[in-house]
C-alpha cells in the first residue's frame, strides 16, 4: 500500500471519527477522566504503602504514562485492530481484500477512535507534569512507546488473527482485555509462573515494566530486549495475519470498507 | 392493582428471569469469557494486595493479606457478573424509541427489564462465585469467618440487583436527552473507587471514607467484599435493603415520567 493511498484513508477515517465535534470531544474528555481514575487509584494505594516489590507511585506514574500513551495510539489510532477477530471469523474481509492495497495496512488505518485520543493526551500530559521530564527521560519515554506500540499491535494481530482458525470472535476480545489490564500494573507484584507468561505468552512486562524501569535508569541491554521484541511482536502480527487470509471464508458482505 | 393482577405481574417477572437465565446458558462462550475474564481480574488485584500487605507488615488498614484476596474476589464477582455498558444499552433502546415496543406489552416495562437483566446476571454470578471460590480457597485458604461469609451470598445478590436498578434510574435520563453514552463510563468509575471495588474504603482518606460508604455505590461492592473478607456485620444488608427501596422507588418514578415523555412527544 503506498504512503499516499495510506495518508488518504487514515485522512477520511479521522473526518469521519470527528464529524460530531462536541460528542467526540466529551468523549475525550471522558478518557482523561477515566485514566486520571487509575492514577488516583495508585496514589491512594502509595498512600498506604511506601513501595510494593520496589515500585514506588514515581514509576507507577511513568508506567501508565507510557501504557495510557501507547494503547491510545493504537486504538485510537488503528482502531480496527480490535475488530479483526470479528472480520475474519464473520467474512467481513470481502470489500477491503477487493481494494488493490495491502488488508492489513488498509485495515489498520481505516478506522479512527476519538475517545482513545483521550488517552494519548494524558498520557503525555501526565508524564509531563509528574514524570520529571528531561531530555534523556522524554527520549526513553519516546521510545518505550513506539516499541509498546509495536508489542501491543502484533499481539492484537495474531489473537485477532486466531479468528481465521477458530471461526470464533473470543480470543481477540480477552487478548486485548488481557493485555490492557495486565499492562497497567507492575509486574513485579506477580511471581512464578505468572510472572513468567507476562514476558512470553501476555507481553505485559515488555510493554510496561521494563519500559518504565528504563525511564528511570537506562539500560542498553534491556532496552535491545525490548526493541527486539517489538520488531518481533509486529513481525509475528504481519505473519500470522498474512497465514490467516489463506484460510478466509467469505461472508459475501460488502458494506465494511 | 388488585391481587390477582399483581400474582400475574409476578409470574410474568419469574418467567422473564428463567428465560434470560436458559439464554445465558445456551451461550457457554459468553460465560467463559466472563469466568476467564474475572479470573484475571481478581488474580491481579488479589496479587496486588497482598504484595502491599506483605510490604506493610501483613495487613492493610486492619485487612491481613487472607481477608484482601477474599475481599477482591467478592467485590469482583459483584461487577463483573452485569454488563459493564448496561447503562448505554438501556439510552440506546430509548433513545432510538425501541422501547416503545415494550411499553405495549401488558407488563411494567422496567419490571420486566430489571428481571432480565437479574436472569442474565444469575448464571454468570453462580460463575464468578465458584471460580472465586476455588482461586481464592488456592492461593489463601479458607475464608477468614465462615458465617460472614455465609451473609456475603445474600449480600452480593441483593448488590447486584441494587446496581441494575441503579442503572436502569441512570439510563432513564435518555428519554429526556436521547443519550446515555457517555454515562456508563462515569457511573462504572464511581462504584470502581467509591463503591469498594478496587478498594476497602478504609483506604481512603477521612472524610472520603465515610462519605463514600454513605453513598449507595458502597452497597454494590465493599459490603459483600467487606462480609467475605470475615466482617460478620448483619446491619450492611439492612442498609443495601434500604438503598434498594429508595433506588427501586426512584428508578419506578423515572421510567413512569419518561414513559408519559415518550407517549406525550412521541421521541
Amino acid at each position: 500500500m503506498s504512503w499516499s493511498a495510506r495518508w488518504v484513508t487514515w485522512r477520511n477515517a479521522w473526518r469521519q471519527a470527528w464529524a460530531h465535534r462536541v460528542s467526540s470531544w466529551a468523549q475525550v474528555a471522558m478518557m482523561f477522566v477515566n485514566d486520571t481514575i487509575w492514577v488516583l487509584f495508585w496514589v491512594l494505594v502509595f498512600e498506604r504503602v511506601d513501595s510494593i516489590r520496589g515500585w514506588d507511585v514515581d514509576d507507577v506514574v511513568v508506567l501508565m504514562a507510557i501504557i495510557t500513551t501507547s494503547a491510545g495510539l493504537v486504538i485510537g489510532f488503528a482502531n480496527n485492530i480490535r475488530h479483526i477477530s470479528h472480520l475474519a471469523a464473520t467474512g467481513g474481509l470481502d470489500a477491503t481484500l477487493a481494494l488493490p492495497v495491502s488488508p492489513l495496512s488498509f485495515l489498520l488505518s481505516s478506522r479512527i477512535e476519538a475517545i482513545a485520543m483521550g488517552d494519548v493526551l494524558f498520557g503525555v500530559t501526565l508524564f509531563a507534569s509528574l514524570g520529571s521530564p528531561t531530555p534523556t527521560r522524554v527520549a526513553v519515554f519516546a521510545f518505550s512507546v513506539l516499541c509498546a506500540v509495536s508489542i501491543i499491535s502484533g499481539f492484537l494481530i495474531v489473537v485477532g488473527s486466531l479468528g481465521f482458525w477458530t471461526s470464533r470472535t473470543e480470543a481477540g476480545d480477552l487478548g486485548f482485555q488481557a493485555i490492557v489490564l495486565f499492562s497497567i500494573y507492575p509486574v513485579d507484584i506477580f511471581g512464578g509462573v505468572t510472572k513468567f507468561l507476562l514476558y512470553a505468552v501476555i507481553p505485559a512486562g515488555f510493554i510496561t515494566a521494563i519500559p518504565a524501569r528504563l525511564v528511570s535508569e537506562f539500560d542498553v541491554s534491556a532496552a535491545l530486549a525490548v526493541f527486539a521484541v517489538a520488531v518481533f511482536a509486529g513481525t509475528a502480527g504481519w505473519a500470522t495475519f498474512t497465514l490467516g487470509l489463506r484460510r478466509y471464508t467469505s461472508g459475501a458482505t460488502w458494506t465494511q470498507a | 392493582m388488585n391481587v390477582s393482577n399483581a400474582i400475574r405481574q409476578r409470574r410474568v417477572f419469574v418467567r422473564a428471569v428463567r428465560v434470560a437465565a436458559r439464554r445465558m446458558v445456551a451461550e457457554p462462550s459468553a460465560l467463559v469469557v466472563a469466568g476467564v475474564f474475572y479470573l484475571m481480574v481478581t488474580a491481579i488485584l488479589a496479587g496486588l494486595w497482598r504484595a502491599a500487605a506483605d510490604a506493610s507488615g501483613g495487613s492493610v488498614v486492619g485487612y491481613s493479606a487472607v481477608a484482601l484476596v477474599w475481599y477482591v474476589a467478592t467485590s469482583e464477582a459483584a461487577t463483573i457478573a452485569l454488563p459493564p455498558r448496561m447503562i448505554e444499552d438501556i439510552g440506546n433502546d430509548i433513545g432510538s424509541g425501541a422501547i416503545a415496543v415494550e411499553m405495549l406489552r401488558p407488563a411494567p416495562v422496567l419490571g420486566l427489564r430489571v428481571a432480565t437483566e437479574v436472569g442474565q446476571m444469575l448464571p454468570r454470578m453462580l460463575l464468578c462465585i465458584s471460580v472465586g471460590l476455588v482461586f481464592a480457597t488456592l492461593t489463601v485458604g479458607a475464608p477468614p469467618s465462615g458465617s460472614a461469609l455465609a451473609l456475603a451470598a445474600p449480600s452480593l445478590v441483593l448488590a447486584l440487583i441494587l446496581n441494575i436498578v441503579t442503572q436502569h434510574m441512570f439510563a432513564a435520563a435518555a428519554f429526556w436527552v436521547l443519550d446515555a453514552k457517555a454515562t456508563w463510563f462515569l457511573y462504572q468509575k464511581l462504584v470502581f473507587v467509591t463503591g469498594g471495588m478496587l478498594l476497602p474504603l478504609e483506604v481512603l482518606p477521612e472524610p472520603l471514607e465515610t462519605v463514600t460508604k454513605l453513598l449507595p455505590f458502597s452497597a454494590m461492592a465493599y459490603v459483600p467484599a467487606r462480609l467475605a473478607s470475615g466482617h460478620f456485620e448483619p446491619e450492611l444488608i439492612a442498609v443495601q435493603v434500604l438503598w434498594l427501596v429508595v433506588l427501586g422507588g426512584a428508578a419506578h418514578l423515572a421510567f413512569r415520567a419518561g414513559e408519559r415523555h415518550l407517549i406525550g412527544t412521541g421521541a
